[in-house]
């Protein structure tokens, strides 16, 4: 007699995919359509604006399934975003005092309370020459690298490079045409 | 990229700009000498071009300089607007890296610190960069957040590695990384504004094995980790490194996965401070992922490899 066995990496992505989205809240980015199926292919279930709240019920590659109102279907992961914060900070950038997105180091202010890597911890580090022979001594090399990748099934695919979005505001009506 | 060009461009406005007595080291001078050297040999064994040349051409050519001339400080500066070589890149690169260990060291676990190299190694190896020995370390901090420095330089926070998954993640943060070094983002920074900053230091603090010639140029080599990037720079790098990933055989939602759960924290998290100061909200990372991505990599497949993926004690 057999006990059924559950492969260790189906029960960790088992766990993986509850643990990072059990019945999270989530927030629409942008307008989007939600789908029977995680396909762009499978027939759209219903639509969902930009800033609508939905709950994240699970996770499959790029898709998420979720809840919206009385409608469950799949949307794209990257379409929504997990958790509380709802759209607050999108195309806005300051709310939370932080976020600042241009060079400009006269808004770098004093972070305290953090044990190493605030911005006045960078500006007083003294060169450490120990440390930096260690990093160079656990350096890899390319041969080895690819022995790794080999070992964990990992093989090397064909990926076009992104291209730059042409509309930079997410709110702009330019973007939608 | 041939700097020669834009080199002459920058000599010829050189000539427009007031006089002023700087001394900005011996690496601008060598720097200098080395494009003159460059440009002089390129044109010599050139015939005369059979037809018409630009304006712009014909004017660089009409005023060549000669071949030996005085290195005249006003053009000094001038020449941190061309290429950057790939030894001065790493010389760049380790400067900094070595005052960020100044700030942080690593962590001391030899099996993480290797793991994470041979991670990053695969995904550098699928970023066109291959004359670069790349050099990944986890930091002691827990602040959530990685670095890179030019020439090839990683760095991942303790705090950040925590927030990890899987092998997967780990190498889409890694791309990330990755990518700030192939579009040379912090180059085109230091371009901009180390003219400013090598004004005030001709004298340099002598470190242990520090580069003073270096130190020179950048400052406090961290300091450019504390100031951050554009934003476009940071939304370029995410498009490019969660495609080093994918190119690596990893599920391509390994960086989107981060970013949700980093946009997840309490904003008040202190462990994020520097991130959101030197980086866009992940909300905000994320929306313009999402624009760029579309249906892109819906055919592509990976591995998240979350067996493999080494966990901290």
């Amino acid at each position: 007699m057999k006990k059924p066995v559950l492969s260790a990496s189906v029960l960790a992505l088992f766990l993986l995919a509850g643990a990072a989205t059990a019945a999270s809240p989530g927030t629409v980015l942008r307008n989007e359509k939600l789908y029977s199926q995680p396909s762009a292919s499978a027939a759209a279930a219903a639509s969902v604006n930009k800033g609508a709240a939905v709950t994240v019920l699970t996770k499959q590659g790029g898709w998420l399934k979720v809840t919206a109102g009385r409608t469950t279907g799949w949307i794209r992961l990257l379409s929504v975003r997990v958790g509380g914060g709802g759209l607050a900070s999108v195309g806005v950038g300051d709310v939370l005092g932080a976020a600042t997105t241009r060079s400009d180091p006269s808004k770098v202010v004093a972070v305290a309370g953090l044990r190493g890597l605030s911005d006045e911890d960078l500006k007083g580090a003294k060169f450490n020459a120990e440390e930096l022979a260690r990093l160079d001594s656990v350096a890899v090399t390319p041969a080895l690298a690819k022995t790794f990748a080999a070992q964990g099934g990992l093989a090397s695919a064909q990926v076009k490079r992104l291209p730059k979005p042409q509309a930079d505001e997410p709110a702009s009506s330019w973007g939608d045409n | 990229m041939k700097a020669t060009a834009p080199l002459l461009a920058l000599l010829l406005a050189a000539a427009t700009l007031p006089a002023q007595a700087f001394d900005l080291g011996k690496l601008l001078e060598e720097r200098l000498n080395q494009e003159l050297e460059k440009r002089d040999k390129s044109k010599q064994p050139q015939p005369a071009p059979a037809q018409p040349a630009p304006a712009g051409a014909q004017s660089a050519a009409a005023s060549p300089p000669p071949a030996k001339q005085k290195v005249d400080a006003a053009q000094l500066g001038f020449a941190l607007f061309g290429d950057y070589s790939l030894e001065e890149e790493s010389r760049i690169g380790r400067q900094i890296a070595g005052n960020l260990l100044g700030a942080a060291k690593l962590v001391p676990d030899r099996a993480l610190q290797s793991y994470v190299n041979q991670v990053g190694e695969w995904v550098a190896l699928h970023s066109g960069r291959p004359e670069i020995t790349w050099r990944f370390g986890v930091l002691e901090s827990d602040a959530i957040n990685a670095f890179a420095a030019p020439g090839g330089y990683i760095f991942v926070t303790k705090g950040l590695y925590r927030l990890l998954n899987n092998e997967a993640e780990l190498a889409g943060v890694l791309g990330h990384e990755i990518a700030h070094v192939t579009e040379k983002h912090h180059l085109k920074v230091l371009k901009q504004s180390s003219l400013i900053g090598a004004l005030g230091q001709v004298a340099s603090s002598k470190a242990k094995d520090s580069d003073p010639a270096i130190q020179n140029l950048i400052g406090n080599g961290a300091e450019i980790m504390a100031r951050g990037l554009d934003k476009d720079a940071e939304f370029e790098a995410d498009r490019v490194g969660m495609v080093y990933a994918a190119r690596a055989g990893y599920d391509p939602w390994g960086l989107p996965n981060v970013l949700q759960d980093m946009a997840a924290l309490p904003a008040k998290d202190s462990r994020t401070s520097l991130l959101y100061k030197t980086h866009p909200h992940p909300a905000d990372r994320l929306s313009a992922l999402g624009d760029a991505v579309g249906g892109r990599m819906d055919t592509v497949r990976g591995k998240e490899l979350p067996n493999r993926f080494y966990r901290l004690p």
